[in-house]
């Protein structure tokens, strides 16, 4: 699995918090804030439903500690918390998008946000991940971004490879189209 | 050999493999959360034993494997009860099994599955006291269910230590349970 972790072994530490030191739950965090984060980031397109869902995982990690089977995976265990939840967060973040957008047409032509740093290469990728469908983007993320191997994939999401495989696969086609009439505009 | 496919994908993973910050306040919030919660772990009073429990999920039911898996989680859970009564005539292959869920905050729960049609109302899970976990006993022929909590009426919830049902892309959670045949 593409999750590793450095120093104090995560098992080490996951004993010491289930033996009633809190303070080495705050080293797990530490430890997975930023990578995970990424995951959620990119995952939902928006960093305050990231942050929350990220912090909801966490939470929800500590809550289900006991049920960690093997503390040396204890990244992997966690990611498929972030994973669900991040599944949980965009159906409702889908649900409301449906709720409250009434002329889709209005804002896809809507001025973009000012600068504020990032590139035009940024907002076009962003864009089109946006633009996958959840499953499709869960999978290209994981392949792709987080370089986990499909059978890791398989164990996190609950899909099948062959179901895997082809969402990627469709991932990469339809970022390829996206990203060829972005450069035509 | 160059491929402009492979090319533009690896230049969009790239971009999206940059380190993003997140900010650091969150674990200060998480900590805040945490708390407030009971040491994961250090209360349950039988601790090792529940995962350990929990841990198996393929069972092989030759007559005497069947009855010592069945006699193990009778003699370590010993605030269950074992069916008293003996199987009808045509489920005689059927062995019990003990279903648990540590869900301390929850109020009610309910097992549903391919073996209860996921009927909420026909197999709740009950427990003695409200810092132990919740169990229900199933009776179950050799074959391979679905199954998932369901949880105060409005959750539901796979078993996370048993194998996410690979079939149940993006509908609720369930897990899988396989009973084995024996001859």
């Amino acid at each position: 699995m593409g999750i590793h972790s450095v120093g104090t072994s995560d098992a080490a530490l996951v004993r010491r918090v289930q033996t009633g030191d809190t303070g080495a739950y705050a080293d797990l965090v530490g430890r997975y804030r930023d990578r995970l984060g990424r995951y959620a980031l990119h995952m939902l397109g928006n960093r305050e439903d990231a942050e929350e869902v990220l912090q909801d995982a966490f939470v929800r990690a500590y809550r289900s500690l006991a049920r960690c089977d093997d503390p040396e995976r204890f990244g992997a265990w966690l990611y498929g918390i972030l994973v669900n939840r991040c599944r949980t967060a965009g159906a409702r973040a889908s649900r409301r998008a449906r709720r409250f957008v009434h002329d889709p047409a209005a804002l896809e032509t809507a001025p973009q946000a000012g600068p504020d740093g990032r590139t035009e290469w940024d907002d076009t990728v962003r864009w089109a991940l946006a633009r996958l469908p959840p499953e499709s983007r869960e999978a290209f993320l994981l392949k792709h971004v987080e370089e986990l191997e499909y059978e890791d994939m398989a164990r996190l999401t609950g899909a099948g490879i062959s179901a895997l495989k082809m969402r990627v696969k469709r991932a990469r086609e339809q970022l390829q189209t996206m990203l060829k009439e972005a450069e035509r505009v | 050999m160059f491929d402009p496919v492979d090319d533009l994908i690896e230049r969009i993973a790239r971009h999206l493999r940059r380190p993003v910050q997140i900010d650091p306040a969150l674990d200060a919030r998480v900590m805040r959360e945490i708390t407030a919660l009971p040491t994961p772990g250090g209360t349950a009073p039988l601790g090792k034993a529940w995962r350990w429990l929990r841990r198996p999920r393929q069972f092989t039911l030759t007559p005497l494997g069947g009855l010592a898996a069945v006699a193990a989680v009778a003699v370590v859970v010993l605030f269950s009860r074992m069916p008293s009564t003996p199987p009808a005539p045509g489920q005689i292959d059927s062995r019990a099994f003990q279903f648990i869920l540590v869900a301390p905050r929850a109020t009610h729960v309910s097992l549903v599955g391919d073996f209860n049609d996921w009927d909420a109302t026909r197999t709740p899970m009950r427990r003695i006291g409200s810092d132990a976990p919740w169990t229900a006993v199933v009776p179950l022929v050799p074959g391979r269910y679905h199954y998932a909590f369901f949880v105060d009426g409005s959750r539901w919830l796979a078993d996370p230590s048993a194998p996410v049902a690979r079939d149940d892309d993006y509908g609720e959670p369930s897990s899988v349970l396989t009973v084995g045949g024996g001859s």
